[in-house]
């Protein structure tokens, strides 16, 4: 008894240090990021949890209250078939900011796998690596993702074509960042001992590289979401994304284009400023974090 | 006779991320017109600080107390537009580097007659007055003018900015670190044209660590330690017997006499001692050295020393 | 230099070749089938007329023949036809749209050049003031909102509800249509296209210029008594704008880009318009066509800012003795 409540106490002592460090870090956080993290935080809360929190049905067409402006009964309006837009909102932004990690972590994990086989490979390998690195990226963006998603939406479908066009557009700004760290890791005495001690390079990658990226291609993740939720949105808001039954907050924005004539500002307005929520907080976020720890980094990411 | 330029306990604090660097306190000296004032010190000491704090050209995030007088009045709290007037024309600077202090990319004729026009001469008698002065070191105006910075020598640069200080034929020539990394004959003909300033009879600041150089000009010096003023007097008198230890300490380093060299390192400006900067690596200090921060006592030969074995006289 | 400009148009066609073999792979990788698309959706084209159609593009051959007759045909400036009604070639149609996506883009850049340099100086020369916070919180805000969706509001706003400026097309319908271009029809789409690309610029400015204000030079001049104008005029602006040049390039492939969505929010006819199109018809042979076309302009673009670069600064066009 007295053992089990002993391991208890201690489980719980060491929760509450981690605690304590955790609030520790955020009060070093200036003004601006814990704003920013706050206001990120409920936005992710909010769309995640769109089925529960939102206040109505979101397929709910009402045909009596068709393009309605902002009121208390609908806090956002409603669209051209009495929908409440507040819900489309609250379920886009959830596909949003799914779809978009979801691309941002594709761009990110191609670009690392670029990255470290062209600093561990080196030699010819790693200077074809970058030549195609350096033709990816010479690419306008955006036209090269219109290319990829009419070639691979009828087979992906809406989702996938997207990620796809996200993940190969920016995989060769984080292929460079990745291969940088690993040129200036090679440099440091850990590796020199790890060397020395006989490790081959697959150990090397495994157990020293990696653990040491990470950071660094964490905030690689976060410094690419925004990106990824603005071509996303554009993608869709050009009807070349994901389909109207999967509406993301770029699909809404091409819906309040077409009832901007008829006087329907509102749904133009809020899913935009639902986008431009997400990144400024996560632009915030990934400033302050890359300030501090990547200095370097901010010619190579001005993506 | 009233000095012509007068600094009165100035004390410069920059305010930076690795914290307070205080690069000058209560520093206090004096210069007549015709004479020399050497300011000597290692490099870090606060040497160049001062030189830019007379011509208040510090950045923004410093704080400045204490009082600089030019012919009785004080600079410190001179409007912007007063304060342009008098740089060039009664004050000039010669600067440390020559070569990143004029503008890279322009041609330099264009800079030099803008810089003399800024003295309020008229464009045709900016051009004759550099085309005498630089006459006088060697120069073609007409040649040097189409040229670009980096398209001269180190000597040719700093004949050039020499020239400039002396456009407007101020009183007071302030010349930061004339001579470093110079080679030997250049420093010869830098130190003969520096006297040639002074006998213009203007008032001259040479700022330097090089302790041959200031043995040559001659003159008053002053020698600044860990952001202090530790020793003023004639310059004669300082070679053949300093009276701070760490004017002592200075000389024995010279190659041509012991060549030995001090042990310990100068504090951080960021965190001066409370005492006696010097105390923890001077061979003859006692305990008071290591409590309270010395005042500048008078000295027979008519000069000063902030040391407490010269307290009692 | 002239070497410089030499080797860098010889490595163009190498580029321009790795980006046609990277389209031609990804065309050839993914499971679109032209002809599906072509036939559309109606189920009544006979699998022999759909050979046909196949064999017509010459879809059976194989695949390193077609490569080299791709190739071939577009060292000799024949980009393809599009397969949108009429089968018109793609390069007449690339031609006729491109000057009005040129006035496009050569106006938001100026727009983009001139408020950057204005700003961004008046941003440093007040810098730590109300106006300097501003201008800074507004160009945060400029990067972090979407284009399009600024498009959509200025849109509202503009033409809507004021009716100041017309809702887009390049010139009024409703009188006699010459193929000019109103003026009053290009303000929205070019503001809108410079807004993509004018607050980074604007902070570049500010920033370079607060860096150069702290260097030597900068102090030396204001130590001859030269005035703070003057001073932030010819001592530190021109050195702050000269690696400017070589972001020009980069960025300018950035501005293209914008105009896919700008030119369909305004309906703009140009090039970015052309390309929707073209994705919305899957019209392949079009958008692989424009995409090689602003290849070759990023590649220019580039070799334009090295240029430039090496003409305006002084240090490396005369080098030093």
């Amino acid at each position: 008894m007295s053992a089990s409540s002993g391991t208890l106490s201690a489980s719980l002592r060491a929760r509450g240090r981690l605690w304590q460090r955790l609030t520790d870090a955020v009060g070093r956080w200036p003004a601006s990021v814990r704003v920013a993290a706050g206001v990120l935080v409920a936005l992710v809360a909010a769309a995640l949890l769109a089925s529960i929190v939102a206040p109505l049905d979101n397929t709910a067409v009402d045909l009596d209250r068709v393009l309605e402006g902002p009121s208390a009964a609908h806090l956002m309006g409603t669209d051209e078939v009495g929908r409440d837009l507040l819900t489309r909102v609250l379920h886009g932004a959830r596909i949003s900011l799914t779809i978009a990690a979801a691309a941002a972590l594709a761009a990110v994990a191609a670009g690392t796998l670029v990255g470290v086989l062209a600093g561990t490979l080196g030699g010819r390998i790693d200077a074809v690596l970058m030549r195609v690195t350096d033709v990816f990226a010479s690419q306008n963006h955006f036209l090269f993702g219109v290319l990829l998603l009419v070639l691979f939406r009828p087979a992906l479908g809406g989702a996938g074509a997207v990620m796809l066009a996200v993940g190969l557009t920016h995989w060769p700004s984080l292929a460079r960042i990745v291969r940088g760290e690993l040129m200036s890791l090679r440099e440091r005495p850990f590796v020199a001992a790890a060397v020395g001690g006989g490790a081959n390079r697959r150990r090397l990658v495994r157990r020293h590289y990696l653990p040491h990226l990470l950071p660094a291609v964490g905030l690689a993740f976060v410094l690419t979401v925004p990106h990824a939720i603005f071509h996303e949105s554009a993608y869709s808001f050009l009807g070349l994304g994901l389909p109207a039954h999967q509406a993301s907050l770029g699909n809404i924005l091409a819906d309040g284009q077409r009832s901007l004539l008829a006087g329907g500002w509102w749904i133009a307005l809020f899913p935009g400023l639902a986008m431009l929520a997400a990144a400024m907080t996560t632009g915030t976020i990934a400033e302050y974090w890359r300030e501090h720890l990547h200095p370097r980094w901010r010619s190579e990411l001005e993506l | 006779m009233t000095a012509l330029l007068e600094v009165e306990g100035l004390s410069v604090a920059f305010r930076t991320r690795r914290g307070v660097v205080q690069a000058l306190s209560q520093a206090s000296v004096a210069v007549q017109p015709g004479q020399l004032l050497l300011v000597v010190g290692e490099s870090g000491s606060g040497k160049t600080v001062l030189a830019h704090t007379m011509l208040r050209l510090l950045p923004r995030n410093v704080d400045v107390s204490g009082s600089v007088r030019l012919g009785g009045q004080e600079l410190l709290d001179l409007p912007p537009g007063v304060l342009r007037r008098l740089r060039g024309r009664r004050m000039a600077l010669i600067p440390q580097s020559p070569a990143s202090s004029l503008n890279p990319v322009r041609r330099l004729g264009g800079q030099l007659l803008e810089a003399a026009q800024a003295r309020g001469l008229t464009k045709q008698q900016a051009r004759t007055r550099l085309r005498e002065l630089l006459d006088e070191v060697g120069l073609d105006l007409d040649v040097v003018g189409g040229r670009y910075v980096h398209q001269l020598s180190g000597g040719m640069q700093q004949r050039i900015v020499n020239a400039m200080a002396l456009v407007g034929a101020p009183d007071v020539v302030i010349a930061d670190e004339p001579t470093s990394g110079l080679d030997a004959d250049l420093v010869d003909t830098t130190a003969a044209q520096l006297r040639a300033i002074s006998a213009r009879g203007a008032a001259l600041v040479v700022i330097t660590h090089d302790l041959r150089l200031a043995q040559r000009l001659g003159g008053r010096l002053a020698l600044l330690y860990a952001s202090r003023i530790v020793e003023v007097g004639p310059t004669a008198a300082f070679f053949a017997a300093p009276a701070h230890p760490y004017g002592r300490e200075l000389l024995r380093a010279l190659p041509e006499r012991e060549g030995k060299s001090i042990p310990g390192m100068s504090p951080q400006l960021t965190a001066l001692p409370g005492h006696c900067a010097f105390a923890d690596r001077c061979p003859d200090r006692f305990d008071r050295c290591t409590q309270t921060v010395p005042d500048l006592y008078p000295l027979p030969g008519g000069g000063l020393a902030r040391c407490f074995a010269h307290a009692e006289r | 230099m002239l070497k410089l400009i030499v080797r860098r148009l010889a490595v163009l066609p190498l580029v321009l070749l790795t980006v046609a073999t990277i389209t031609f792979a990804l065309t050839e990788i993914s499971p679109f089938d032209p002809v599906a698309a072509y036939v559309g959706a109606e189920n009544n084209v006979s699998p022999q007329r759909q050979a046909q159609i196949a064999h017509a593009w010459g879809f059976d051959q194989p695949i390193y023949e077609r490569f080299g007759r791709w190739i071939s045909n577009l060292a000799q400036g024949d980009m393809g036809n599009s397969v949108v009604a009429g089968g018109q070639p793609v390069a007449g149609e690339i031609a006729s749209r491109a000057s009005a996506s040129l006035a496009l883009v050569g106006g938001a850049l100026a727009l983009v050049l001139v408020g950057g340099i204005v700003f961004g100086v008046l941003a440093a020369a007040f810098r730590g003031t109300v106006f300097d916070w501003l201008v800074r919180t507004l160009c945060y805000f400029n990067t972090a909102a979407p284009s399009f969706w600024i498009g959509l509001l200025a849109l509202y706003v503009f033409s809507i509800e004021l009716g100041w400026l017309p809702a887009g097309g390049s010139s009024d319908p409703r009188t006699v249509d010459d193929g000019g271009v109103d003026l009053d029809h290009l303000v929205l789409p070019m503001v809108i296209l410079a807004l993509t690309q004018y607050a980074w610029f604007t902070l570049y400015v500010r920033n370079t210029l607060l860096e150069v204000l702290r260097e030597d030079h900068v102090r030396f001049a204001r130590a001859q008594g030269i005035g703070e104008v003057a001073v932030l005029l010819r001592y530190a602006l021109p050195n702050a704008l000269i690696p400017f040049v070589t972001l020009v390039g980069t960025h300018l492939a950035e501005l293209i880009g914008g105009t896919i969505l700008i030119e369909s929010i305004f309906g703009w006819p140009g090039l970015g318009l052309l390309s929707l199109k073209a994705a919305l018809n899957e019209d392949i042979p079009m958008i692989v066509a424009i995409t090689l076309c602003a290849s070759v302009l990023v590649v220019l673009g580039n070799l334009l800012a090295d240029v430039l670069y090496r003409v305006v600064d002084p240090r490396v066009r005369e080098a030093s003795p």
